[in-house]
């Protein structure tokens, strides 16, 4: 292809639109700091003071022209916050972990010595994999690649994962299984208003993704088809033609039973499942006993609703399926994933533009973040280190002998239960906080208590850095630059805006002095900028899976962006795949998935006879660490509460807004009742930004998906108990 | 090319968006101007912006014994110039929709003026710009005419400012029920 000329597509929506640029401003183009749709902005910044100071919306951003959900437009509102961390801190009293109390300010110097101190010692008393690190992608591709190195040169650990496993690591693992290739979406996001159905499985769309909407609705104003499944009717399902209201934890049998129906009533495409897939026989066989009424006395949905939902999506001459969370954080989320692929793979709606298989990537940088090496199990480029050929690559690329690179580790949630046994001792926990994000806290909070030794690295004093003994300051994402991967596969660049505040570092010039006082800086003191370590990574990721060799930050702006792969200099980049038909199994085609149903793990009895589900709202971002500080977030919405039907309200003589007990096997807490028909009567919902007491993930369950290790999030028991005193009004 | 704010109300999904965004105008003192409005909060998640219509001939304006409520040449309604405003609230109470807010510290009225330093060149106000749903756009009488079209909109049944309004407003609102005259493609 022409390269010179190259710029991915802008649809029939972009408009040229000036800015308005103040006196004495600088627009600094961007991306948000939040999601996964990665909208385009402008941080107005004061140029003599070079202070941030306000957003201005980036029209010419082809995805989302302006675009931002609440969170974006406060999003600034982060790096001047006077909350920031601003100098390391060191608590030297350990009775003290678990609270906000004891921490004192000390030097770079200071913090470094004795992290090094205490890693070198527990390291020898102990043996290299003592040491952990509990990384996030909410960064940029550069810092994720470095951590992954960081931990196995740099440390020389095994025992490195990160927050994906709550987040991506279902829908990794089951397209990975079923199309050979783990990039979020097979289109890009410019498609999606030109088919003719959509079909969102467990996504809250509109105020998880709220910039994608506009896309959505403008199907339906061209006649095309919006259809949800989903326990709750969100805002998406309160205009989608059609509302498969699911119990949470059944969508295996929903998927099922879509399959069977398509093909039942001819829906399936015989060239495409004959030439391109394998799998359909079986799967065939195994579907065929999910008919409408045995699917629907599983999900609760009604048969007629499944016919009609298999009949929309098989007449559709495009259709996209598209899933998130919902499905992907349950026991059986892989399986999940490759249910719902099934329905674009018998029908063969895959493969070309406006027809596909996508996951809405929740993190900033989950795409991305997923691919580089932070995983247990994984190397730079989609790598494994199950496999001695990738080793040998990494290797080379690191300097070190294969012999030299530590084995597999654990699943994130897993590590809890190695620090329980003290095979992991210490601690380095940046970008995330599973304080609050990680299913059955009480569990979990006990470990980090556990921990010899705790390092955490955030701008704020995040819930989990209150078990700390060392916290050190870094950068909001403003303060820095490097690439991020949206979730289109897109790859994307954030740029520096204003200076770090006080004496806050980017996490990977904190990894290579680090590694620098450990001995190791062979490995790391070439690495100066955030680009030398990206153009590292090409190389680390050249003839991967997930190839960026060919992706340069000029290439970047030129063309609005490159989507993986993206082999060489004149390789513009993929934005659609699958285009020849070819899938990335060895044998070029594509597998479908014959899936048994089975339980989640934890089904509604008689003393607990309620389905928890939790989820999200428009204003806040995953543990709220970062939202909950910004005044206009905190405002619209304070704090959480439990989402009950009316009818079950007036089971447990429970009123709008009073104060309920709710509580599971693994914990309670209490929380105002916001009585609403927009969800189940079997169900009920409450959001997971918040922390300590009124953390719902004191009440999830710890239970994982055998393939991807995520926790199911999405379904546990649980019980409501009607508390006497009434909420003080 | 002139340009209005138009609003598709079938289309909001309650963000607020609209209303973060408001405070980011560089003349809104960090406030926010108008109003999203839950439309049946126990029952389901409808949502509608509630916003000035900037109306041809305004009840604010009129009922503003101080001459402080300007109209641009927009036709913009403008927020209550703070050197003649008295703070008697006629127009929050004239106000057919209960726009203009009052701040009781500063006994000073203020309204959503359009990002009238935005609009006025032609760039799109905030909340129009970031509403992710548009649910509120900024378009020229042609595109708004080609919307009337492209929903077989007969007598300005949905596109309207009359007659389901007070009086004829600068704004064009669209009613929800949009879809309802949409024929499906299969
Ligand atoms: S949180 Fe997501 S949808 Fe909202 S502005 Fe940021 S990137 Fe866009
Ligand atoms: S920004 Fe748009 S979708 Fe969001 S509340 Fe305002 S009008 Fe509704
Ligand atoms: S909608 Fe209300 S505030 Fe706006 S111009 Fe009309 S009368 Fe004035």
């Amino acid at each position: 292809m022409q390269m010179d000329n190259f710029r991915n597509e802008r649809d029939q929506y972009f408009k040229e639109i000036d800015n308005l640029n103040h006196p004495n401003e600088t627009l600094v183009k961007t991306h948000c700091s939040y999601c996964a749709m990665q909208c385009g902005m402008n941080l107005r910044v004061k140029t003599k003071t070079n202070k941030i100071i306000g957003v201005e919306p980036r029209y010419d951003w082809p995805v989302t022209l302006g675009k931002m959900c609440p969170k974006g437009v406060t999003a600034y509102q982060q790096v001047n916050n006077k909350d920031r961390l601003l100098k390391p801190l060191i608590r030297d009293d350990q009775s003290l972990k678990g609270t906000t109390n004891g921490f004192r300010e000390a030097s770079w110097d200071e913090a470094y010595d004795l992290i090094v101190k205490k890693f070198t010692e527990l390291q020898e008393n102990y043996g290299k994999d003592s040491l952990s690190v509990y990384s996030g992608v909410s960064m940029t591709n550069e810092k994720c690649y470095l951590t992954g190195k960081f931990a196995r040169v740099g440390l020389q650990t095994r025992y490195i994962d990160y927050n994906g496993r709550f987040c991506m690591a279902s829908a990794a693992g089951g397209l990975n299984r079923s199309l050979g290739i783990d990039r979020g979406s097979t289109i890009p996001w410019t498609d999606i208003q030109d088919t003719d159905c959509i079909f969102l499985a467990g996504s809250n769309t509109a105020e998880c993704h709220p910039t994608m909407m506009f896309r959505v609705w403008a199907i339906q104003e061209r006649g095309g088809y919006v259809i949800v499944a989903d326990p709750r009717e969100t805002p998406v399902a309160r205009r989608a033609d059609l509302h498969l209201d699911l119990r949470p934890g059944t969508d295996l049998a929903l998927a099922n039973g879509i399959v069977n129906l398509l093909i039942q009533k001819g829906h399936i495409d015989e060239e495409f499942i004959k030439n391109h897939s394998n799998g359909f026989e079986d799967t065939k066989e195994l579907v065929k006993q999910f008919t409408p009424e045995y699917t629907s006395a599983i999900t609760g949905v009604a048969p007629e609703k499944i016919i009609r939902a298999a009949e929309i999506y098989g007449k559709a001459p495009n259709a996209i399926v598209m899933f998130a969370r919902g499905i992907e954080q349950q026991i059986k989320g892989v399986d999940n994933v490759s249910g719902y692929t099934n329905m674009a793979l018998v029908t063969g709606k895959i493969g070309r533009a406006k027809s596909g298989v996508a996951t809405i990537t929740g993190q900033g940088n989950g795409q991305g973040g997923r691919e580089h090496g932070q995983k247990a199990d994984a190397l730079p480029g989609y790598r494994k280190i199950a496999n001695p050929d990738h080793v040998k690559y990494i290797s080379k690329v690191w300097g070190i002998e294969p012999e030299e690179m530590p084995k597999e580790g654990v699943s994130a949630f897993e590590m809890f239960g190695l620090m329980e046994q003290k095979t992991i001792r210490a601690l380095y926990l940046l970008c995330s906080n599973p304080a609050v994000s990680a299913p059955d806290q009480n569990y979990v909070r006990e470990q980090l208590k556990n921990l010899d030794f705790m390092v955490c690295v955030d701008f704020f004093l995040s819930e989990s850095a209150e078990f700390a003994d060392v916290v050190l300051p870094t950068t909001t994402w403003a303060e820095d630059e490097g690439t991020t991967t949206n979730v289109e596969g897109r790859i994307i660049k954030i740029n520096q805006a204003q200076m770090p505040l006080g004496e806050s570092k980017p996490d990977w010039q904190i990894q290579v002095e680090l590694t620098e006082r450990m001995g190791r800086g062979k490995y790391f003191s070439h690495l100066k900028t955030s680009e030398d370590i990206f153009n590292e990574l090409r190389v680390a990721s050249k003839g991967g899976t997930a190839d960026y060799y060919g992706v340069t930050w000029e290439k970047i702006d030129k063309q609005d962006g490159v989507f993986w792969p993206c082999k060489d200099e004149n390789d513009p980049g993929t934005p659609r795949l699958f285009l020849d038909k070819k899938f990335n199994h060895p044998d070029g085609r594509a597998k479908i998935f014959a899936l048994p149903y089975r339980p989640s793990a934890e089904e509604p009895d008689e003393e607990y006879p309620l389905r928890l589900t939790t989820g999200r709202v428009v204003y806040h971002y995953l543990s709220g660490n970062q939202t909950r500080r910004i005044q206009f977030l905190r405002d619209m919405c304070p704090e959480p509460f439990v989402e009950v039907h009316p009818e079950t309200a007036a089971k447990y003589n429970i009123d709008h807004e009073e104060l309920v007990r709710l509580y599971t096997r693994r914990g309670e807490t209490t929380y105002q009742v916001k009585i609403t028909e927009a969800i189940r009567k079997d169900t009920v919902f409450v959001p997971y930004h918040w922390g300590h007491e009124k953390s719902i993930n004191l009440l999830t369950i710890g239970a994982l998906d055998p393939y991807s290790r995520m926790p199911e999030f999405k379904t546990c028991a649980a019980q409501i108990e009607k508390l006497k005193i009434k909420k003080v009004q | 090319m002139k340009k209005r704010l138009y609003l598709e109300l079938e289309n909001c999904i309650g963000c607020r968006s609209c209303l973060a965004a408001c405070t980011q105008c560089g003349g809104h003192e960090e406030r926010n101007r108008n109003y999203v409005y839950d439309v049946n909060p126990l029952v389901n998640r409808q949502t509608m912006p509630l916003m000035c219509l900037h109306c041809v001939n305004p009840a604010c304006a009129r009922s503003c014994p101080a001459q402080a409520i300007q109209i641009h040449e927009t036709g913009a309604v403008l927020s209550a110039l703070v050197e003649k405003c008295i703070g008697c609230q006629n127009c929050t109470i004239a106000c057919p929709y209960g726009i203009p807010k009052f701040d009781t510290e500063q006994n000073l009225m203020y309204k959503c003026d359009l990002c009238i330093d935005r609009s006025k060149d032609g760039i799109p106000p905030m909340c129009a710009s970031v509403c992710p749903t548009n649910t509120l756009q900024w378009l020229t009488d042609e595109e708004i005419e080609a919307k009337q079209k492209q929903f077989n909109l007969d007598n300005g049944k949905w596109v309207t400012s009359m007659p389901y309004l007070e009086g004829e407003t600068n704004v064009r609102v669209n009613l929800p029920g949009i879809l309802q005259g949409v024929t499906k493609l299969f």
